[in-house]
C-alpha cells in the first residue's frame, strides 16, 4: 500500500507539473487559437489529476467533478472561445505589455514565490498531494499575471480560466475536493462567466473595432 | 586497462559510424513526410567519402585558425562524445571529466567555429558567427541548469554515474517532475545546438535563415567533410545524452559481450527513434524568426530553472 500511494503521489506530482508546463506554454504563446488549445490541454491534464486523486483517495464525488471538468473545460469552453476568435478575425496577439522572455522570467519568479509561500504548509499536508498545493498556487499566480500582461480580451479570459484551473487543482490537492454542490456551483459560474466574457468581447469588437481593453479607458459620449 | 582501451575504441567507432546515419535518417523522415522519396539513409556516408577526396580550396586572407578549426571542432566534439555513455554505462573516459566538462567541450567547438567564420572576412561568416554567438549564449545557461537538475536528483555530476544509477533503478525517479522539466529543456537545447529547424535550417543556403551553414560556407574538401561529420557527431552526442539520461533501460551495466551487444542494439534503436521524432518536429514547425529564437530558448531556460526548483522544494 505504501508503494502504491508513493507511486500515486508521484503521478499526481507529474500531472501537476504538466499543468504548470502548459501554463508556461500559454505565457510564451502569441497565437490566440493556440492559447485556447493549450488551455484545453491543460484542462485535460487537470481531469487526469482529479481522476487520479479520486482513485487514490476513494472519494467518488471527485470523479463527477473530473467528468464535469472534461465536458466543460476541455470541450465546451474551448469551442465557445474558438467561435469568438473566428468572429473577431484576429489570429495573432501582437500586442503585449511585457515581452515573452521577460514574462517567462516573471512567471519563474512567481513559481518561486508560490513555493516559498506554500513551504510552511507542505509538512502539514496529506502525503498524497502535498506538492500539488504549491503548484496550484503557482498556477493561480500565473493566471493572474496572464490577465494583467495581455492586452486582448480573449487572452485575458484564458488567463482567468487558467486561474480557475489552479483553484480547482488547489481544492483537489488540499482538501481532496470541495463538497459536490460547491463544485457544481463553481463550474456553472465559470461557464456563465466565459459566455458573458465571450459576448462582452464581441460587443467590444463592435464598439471599437478592436478587442484591445486599453480602449475602454477612453470615455466617449 | 586493456578492457578500457577496447571500450574507448568501440565507443569512438560507434559514435563515428552512427552520426552520418542519424543525419540521413532525419533527412529521409522529412522527405517522406513531404511526400518525397528522398535520398538513401546512407547518403551522408557517400557525401563524406566524396568530400574527403576533394582538394580543399582556402582563401588567401585566412590565418592558421581557419585550417586548425575543423580539427579542433572534430576533436572536441568527439571527446565530449566519449564522456557520454552510449551502449555501456561504464564510460571509459569518465575519470577525465563530468557533465560540466562535456558542456564546455561543446562550447569550445562552437567558439572555434565562430572564430573561423570571422577569420575568412566574408560577410556571411561574420553574420553566421554573430548569430551562433546569440544562440550559444542563450543555450548554455539553459543546458547547465537542466544538467544540474538531473545531477541533483542523482547526487552526481558524472554522466556515467547518473546513467548507471538510473539504469539500476537506484535513487532515481523518486520525483519525475524535475526530470520532466529537464528533459523538455534539454530537448529544446539540443534542437538549438545542433541547428535544427525551429532555430536553424540545415537544408538551406539562404542568408536569411542560415546560422551554421553561414559559418562553414568558405570550407571545402576534407575540412568541410570534418565539419559536417562533427555536426553529425554533435547530434549523436545530444541524442545519446537525452536517450541515456532519461531512458537508460537496456544499456549494458556490466562489461560482458552479451550485455554489450544488447546495449548496442538498444542504443541504435533509441537514437534512431529520437532522430525520427526530430524529423517529425522539423516537418511540423516553421523556422522561427531569429529574434523569436530568444523566446524559445527563454522557455528552455525557465523549464530548466523549474526543474531545479522542483527538486529543492519538493524534496525539502
Amino acid at each position: 500500500m505504501q508503494g502504491l500511494s508513493s507511486i500515486g503521489s508521484q503521478l499526481v506530482d507529474l500531472c501537476s507539473a504538466l499543468l504548470l508546463l502548459t501554463c508556461f506554454a500559454i505565457v510564451a504563446q502569441r497565437r490566440l487559437s493556440a492559447c485556447v488549445d493549450l488551455f484545453a490541454l491543460q484542462s485535460a491534464f487537470l481531469v487526469i489529476t482529479a481522476a487520479l486523486v479520486a482513485y487514490l483517495t476513494g472519494n467518488q464525488h471527485i470523479y463527477i467533478a473530473a467528468a464535469l471538468t472534461g465536458v466543460i473545460k476541455v470541450i465546451i469552453i474551448p469551442r465557445v472561445l474558438k467561435k469568438v476568435i473566428d468572429r473577431l478575425n484576429v489570429k495573432r496577439e501582437l500586442v503585449m505589455y511585457i515581452n515573452v522572455p521577460a514574462g517567462l522570467l516573471i512567471c519563474g519568479g512567481l513559481v518561486m514565490l508560490a513555493f516559498f509561500i506554500a513551504q510552511p504548509i507542505i509538512p502539514f499536508g496529506f502525503l498524497l498531494t502535498r506538492d500539488a498545493l504549491a503548484i496550484a498556487l503557482a498556477i493561480v499566480l500565473i493566471g493572474l499575471f496572464t490577465m494583467i500582461a495581455r492586452q486582448k480580451a480573449v487572452t485575458q479570459l484564458v488567463g482567468f480560466l487558467v486561474l480557475e484551473n489552479g483553484l480547482f487543482l488547489g481544492a483537489t490537492a488540499a482538501t481532496y475536493g470541495m463538497p459536490l454542490i460547491v463544485e457544481l456551483g463553481v463550474f456553472f459560474d465559470v461557464l456563465v462567466a466565459t459566455l458573458i466574457a465571450g459576448i462582452y468581447t464581441n460587443r467590444l469588437q463592435d464598439a471599437f473595432d478592436s478587442v484591445d481593453t486599453d480602449r475602454l479607458t477612453v470615455l466617449k459620449e | 586497462m586493456l578492457h578500457a582501451i577496447t571500450i574507448i575504441v568501440a565507443q569512438t567507432t560507434v559514435l563515428l559510424a552512427i552520426s552520418p546515419f542519424l543525419v540521413g535518417l532525419i533527412r529521409k523522415v522529412k522527405a517522406r513526410l513531404q511526400l518525397r522519396r528522398g535520398a538513401s539513409v546512407l547518403q551522408p556516408y557517400a557525401d563524406l567519402a566524396k568530400l574527403f577526396q576533394k582538394q580543399p580550396v582556402i582563401s588567401t586572407t585566412t590565418s592558421w585558425i581557419f585550417t586548425a578549426t575543423p580539427y579542433i571542432v572534430f576533436a572536441s566534439i568527439l571527446t565530449a562524445g566519449l564522456l557520454v555513455p552510449t551502449f555501456t554505462s561504464q564510460t571509459p573516459m569518465n575519470f577525465a571529466g563530468n557533465i560540466i566538462a562535456l558542456v564546455y567541450l561543446l562550447a569550445l567547438s562552437t567558439f572555434f567555429l565562430i572564430l573561423a567564420g570571422l577569420d575568412t572576412g566574408s560577410a556571411f561568416g561574420g553574420m553566421g558567427g554573430s548569430r551562433e554567438a546569440i544562440v550559444a549564449s542563450l543555450t548554455e545557461p539553459a543546458m547547465i541548469l537542466a544538467i544540474f537538475a538531473i545531477a541533483l536528483t542523482n547526487g552526481s555530476t558524472n554522466v556515467s554515474t547518473i546513467v548507471h544509477k538510473t539504469a539500476l533503478l537506484e535513487g532515481i525517479v523518486t520525483d519525475p517532475s524535475p526530470h520532466l522539466m529537464a528533459l523538455a529543456a534539454l530537448f529544446i537545447v539540443a534542437l538549438a545546438e545542433t541547428g535544427r529547424v525551429p532555430v536553424d535550417n540545415p537544408a538551406t543556403h539562404l542568408e536569411l535563415t542560415m546560422i551554421h551553414e553561414a559559418m562553414v560556407l568558405e570550407y571545402s574538401g576534407r575540412y568541410l567533410a570534418l565539419l559536417e561529420w562533427a555536426a553529425g557527431l554533435k547530434l549523436a552526442v545530444f541524442l545519446s545524452l537525452i536517450a541515456n539520461v532519461f531512458a537508460p533501460w537496456g544499456i549494458a551495466t556490466t562489461v560482458t559481450p552479451a550485455a554489450m551487444a544488447v546495449g548496442l542494439l538498444v542504443y541504435v534503436v533509441k537514437t534512431a527513434a529520437l532522430a525520427v521524432s526530430i524529423g517529425v518536429i522539423e516537418c511540423m514547425f516553421a523556422k522561427l524568426r531569429l529574434f523569436r529564437v530568444t523566446d524559445l530558448l527563454g522557455v528552455a531556460f525557465i523549464l530548466a530553472l523549474l526543474g531545479l526548483l522542483f527538486f529543492y522544494i519538493l524534496r525539502s
